[in-house]
């Protein structure tokens, strides 16, 4: 008994069939042995169900193991008239009857681990296809199970013949195997014989622990009272037609070798009370039929399907793979959709493949990332170069503008220079003016020192004089005697001292000058004035021409004739003249005061010139001299005075 | 006949000036074809023209007279140059604009009916000190007057300055946006700081 238990839990592979086409690891199997039974390919063998009371039936169509040590084999099933009531409504099949699953849908076959495998069944074909070898007496009377039809899984239907292939086996392995039973019921009665008690199931190739016996016998007993019922039905049923009558006539021989096999169980059975007690109460499970087969096919239909989704995610990811390996966003997101349209039911597995798959596409993303980088870095420095080289050209090409602006600029500086130095020149001039007047006043002295006077200096001064009165009076006076001009003189001074006290100053100078000279030498000096007069008004006439000319001279541009005039040194620059005045009118000043012709100009005011303007003036050389310049600029201060006396 | 020939030539002298603008504070860069181009809008330019700078230094900004049509065209200047910011070629210098006065023309005529005196000084003569005192004072505001006129350039080149610098910042950063944007390199760094950014 010892030496029995141990071998039951040995299991040992028997002949490998091949090799996985996918995977070479996977090894493919033709038989294999658990404990003291042998199974091979194309065995029908129970099932355990969970939840059920009765196993299982199917036959083995693969037996394989996974490179992981697991153990799997593919059944295709076989379903009891119970289980498919709900969908045909069958009432006239045996209770030992099954139905082999075909067409295509769930239910047809299914992979299950190897340890699901409870036992092994003895299923005979009774079909009369002329393929099919006919089973003899003895192989019925020995049979756990018969069939002869098929169900359609797809269209949920009984079909009178089973097809070619059924789940790609050929019909040939589903029928009844000649050769292999012969020697398994041989094998069969020689066990029989060595029994003790004489008991013996025909699925059953060696001894199985008493425990298990019971078991099975009690299942029998279930089918006996089930059978009996089951003549009744078909009793009844002859009385109505004769149909039914044919039909029941058919399978009167099989039940009645049954009734006889079960007799002798029955007997077996009260041997063996005392040892069943325990067995008795399995027995009593209740039994739910309908609710149970269609979750079973429920249960199918899920396996099924978890099979295929099996299969279509270990192709997912590689092909997500693929899709990330290309870089195309749009595959990517249609992945993504794919991964989100899965159902619910399938949670753990997506879950696991979107885990996986966003490992794999973060980990191929940080490549694409990283190469982005490096573009972007080399991209940078070509973008640095261009910007260096871009700098450059904007540099030279800035260079180049700055040159002309540069030149510009030392121009510009060069002017400001010629400026600086003009005004500079023009107040050395004014400094000398300055100290020259100064020194006026001891020449002047010296003059006054001598009694004796020469006759140029005495002429020079009878000039100023002559002027003086002009300037006062400028009316046109006629030839008159020494008396007349006298009196004409007093009643101007008595005509200035009514009109301005700042001239009484004047009258002992004259009166002065007048004592001091001789009578004879005042005739010739009124005579002289008288001339100059004439001169005087003449010149007023000859004004107009010069006027004319002036007009003819304008065509000349005014800078050509200040350059000239700069080079030749007769370009004079006047200060604190009214700009009231035109040029034509300073010129007539000019030659009033010095009696020679100059080309005048007034300097335009704007806001940024000085409030006292100046004059530009081309004087001849002979008036250019520093002392007639410091007079002309004395006259012209006079003169702004007058105007403003005149004024208030 | 004279007197009237002068009397008619100084009345339209004055016509002209009422007609007349004068314009401040012009770019170097601004010439005649530039203030006529500016003007236009207004009315119709009859002619330009610049007053030279003999005194100062020649990077002061440029004056000039400006000659309409009519007095209104004249007036409508005006009105708009004082009232907002105008500016013309060159630097961004606001144009400032006046009535012209008659001192600003160099050919003008003689004012008819006018009588000028004029006689010599003597040493002695109490006029004298005070022609004297007036030729100092003459001398001392041109001299603060140049000297205001050179901080004031100083500081239109500090500000020139400036404005350089900022252009010059200017162009350099769009230069280097346009740069960015035309090599693609703005599209790669929006991908992979995860932004979006429009292709415009």
């Amino acid at each position: 008994m010892v030496e029995v238990d141990t071998k039951d839990l040995a299991f040992k592979w028997g002949k490998q069939r091949g090799v996985g086409g996918k995977d070479k690891k996977v090894r493919f199997f033709q038989s294999f042995s658990y404990g003291s039974v042998e199974y091979a390919l194309y065995d029908c063998v129970y099932l355990y169900g969970e939840g059920e009371t009765e196993p299982y039936i199917g036959k083995l169509i693969k037996i394989w193991e996974n490179p992981d040590k697991t153990k799997k084999v593919k059944v295709l099933w076989f379903f009891r008239p119970r289980e498919i009531q709900y969908y045909v409504g069958v009432e006239d099949t045996a209770k030992d009857e099954l139905f082999l699953a075909s067409g295509e849908g769930a239910g047809l076959a299914n992979v299950n681990p190897l340890e699901a495998i409870v036992g092994k069944c003895n299923v005979v074909c009774t079909s009369e296809d002329s393929k099919n070898p006919q089973p003899t007496e003895e192989q019925l009377r020995t049979a756990d199970f018969i069939f002869y039809r098929a169900f359609d899984v797809g269209h949920c239907r009984i079909l009178d013949k089973i097809e070619e292939k059924v789940a790609g086996v050929e019909v040939k392995f589903i029928f009844n195997r000649v050769e292999a039973q012969e020697p398994n019921v041989v094998l069969e009665l020689d066990s029989a014989k060595k029994e003790v008690f004489g008991n013996a199931v025909a699925s059953n190739k060696t001894e199985f622990p008493l425990k298990k016996n019971p078991s099975k016998e009690h299942t029998t007993q279930k089918s006996n009272v089930i059978s009996i019922n089951s003549l009744w039905k078909e009793n009844a049923d002859t009385n109505t037609s004769l149909v039914k009558q044919k039909s029941s006539l058919r399978e009167q021989p099989a039940y009645r070798i049954r009734v006889e096999s079960k007799i002798s169980k029955t007997n077996d059975r009260q041997e063996n009370i005392s040892l069943d007690k325990s067995a008795l109460r399995s027995v009593d499970f209740p039994i739910k039929g309908e609710g149970r087969v269609v979750k079973n096919l429920v249960r199918n239909e899920e396996k099924l399907k978890s099979s295929h989704d099996c299969n279509e995610l270990e192709d997912r990811p590689s092909e997500n793979v693929i899709c990330v390996r290309i870089e195309e966003k749009v595959k990517s997101i249609h992945d993504c959709g794919e991964l989100d349209d899965r159902p619910s039911k399938k949670a753990k597995l997506d879950c696991s493949v979107k885990v996986f798959g966003d490992k794999k596409e973060k980990s191929v993303r940080k490549l694409p990332v990283d190469l982005s980088r490096h573009d972007a870095r080399g991209v940078g420095t070509v973008i640095d170069f261009e910007d260096k080289s871009r700098l450059k050209l904007v540099k030279d090409s800035r260079g180049v503008e700055n040159g002309p602006l540069k030149k510009l600029k030392l121009d510009e500086k060069t002017k400001p220079f010629d400026g600086k130095n003009f005004v500079k020149s023009e107040k050395g001039k004014s400094s000398r003016d300055c100290s020259e007047l100064e020194d006026r006043p001891s020449k002047k002295a010296k003059f006054d020192g001598p009694v004796k006077v020469l006759g140029n200096q005495n002429e020079k001064r009878g000039q100023k004089i002559a002027v003086d009165s002009d300037l006062i009076d400028a009316k046109v006076l006629p030839v008159v005697t020494a008396c007349e001009y006298k009196y004409r003189l007093k009643l101007a001074k008595d005509s200035q001292v009514d009109e301005k006290g700042s001239s009484k100053k004047l009258k002992p100078d004259e009166n002065t000058k007048l004592s001091n000279g001789k009578l004879p030498r005042a005739s010739p000096r009124q005579f002289a004035d008288e001339d100059k007069k004439f001169d005087h008004q003449i010149m007023e006439i000859t004004r107009r021409p010069d006027a004319d000319k002036s007009k003819w001279f304008r065509a000349i541009p005014w800078e050509d004739r200040m350059k000239s005039a700069n080079e030749l040194g007769t370009l004079v620059l006047l200060q604190n003249l009214d700009p009231a005045y035109t040029s034509a009118e300073v010129e007539d000043i000019v030659w009033h005061g010095f009696k020679e012709n100059c080309r005048a100009k007034m300097i335009q005011r704007t806001s940024i010139s000085s409030p006292h303007c100046g004059l530009l003036l081309e004087v001849p050389e002979l008036l250019a001299s520093l002392r007639r310049n410091q007079l002309f600029l004395a006259i012209l201060l006079l003169i702004n005075l007058d105007i403003r006396c005149q004024g208030k | 006949m004279g007197s009237s020939a002068a009397q008619a030539d100084y009345a339209a002298f004055l016509e002209k000036v009422k007609r007349t603008i004068y314009l401040d504070n012009l770019s170097p860069q601004v010439t005649e074809p530039v203030v006529r181009t500016a003007l236009n809008q207004f009315g119709a330019v009859k002619n330009v023209q610049f007053i030279p700078n003999y005194m100062g230094p020649r990077n002061i900004a440029e004056c000039a007279l400006v000659e309409m049509e009519d007095v209104r065209q004249a007036k409508a200047v005006l009105s708009e140059i004082s009232q907002f910011p105008f500016m013309m070629s060159g630097m961004p210098r606001p144009v400032r604009a006046r009535p012209a006065q008659v001192e600003m023309f160099d050919e003008r005529p003689i004012k008819p009916g006018r009588r000028i005196q004029c006689r010599w000084l003597e040493e002695n003569d109490p006029d004298f000190e005070i022609a004297r005192e007036m030729k100092r004072l003459t001398n001392k505001h041109a001299a603060e007057a140049a000297f205001l006129q050179k901080k004031q350039l100083q500081e239109e080149e500090k500000l020139a300055k400036q404005q350089l610098d900022t252009l010059k910042g200017n162009y350099k950063k769009y230069e280097m946006v346009d740069s960015i944007m035309a090599d693609g390199t703005a599209r790669r760094l929006a991908r992979h700081y995860n932004l979006r950014v429009a292709e415009d």
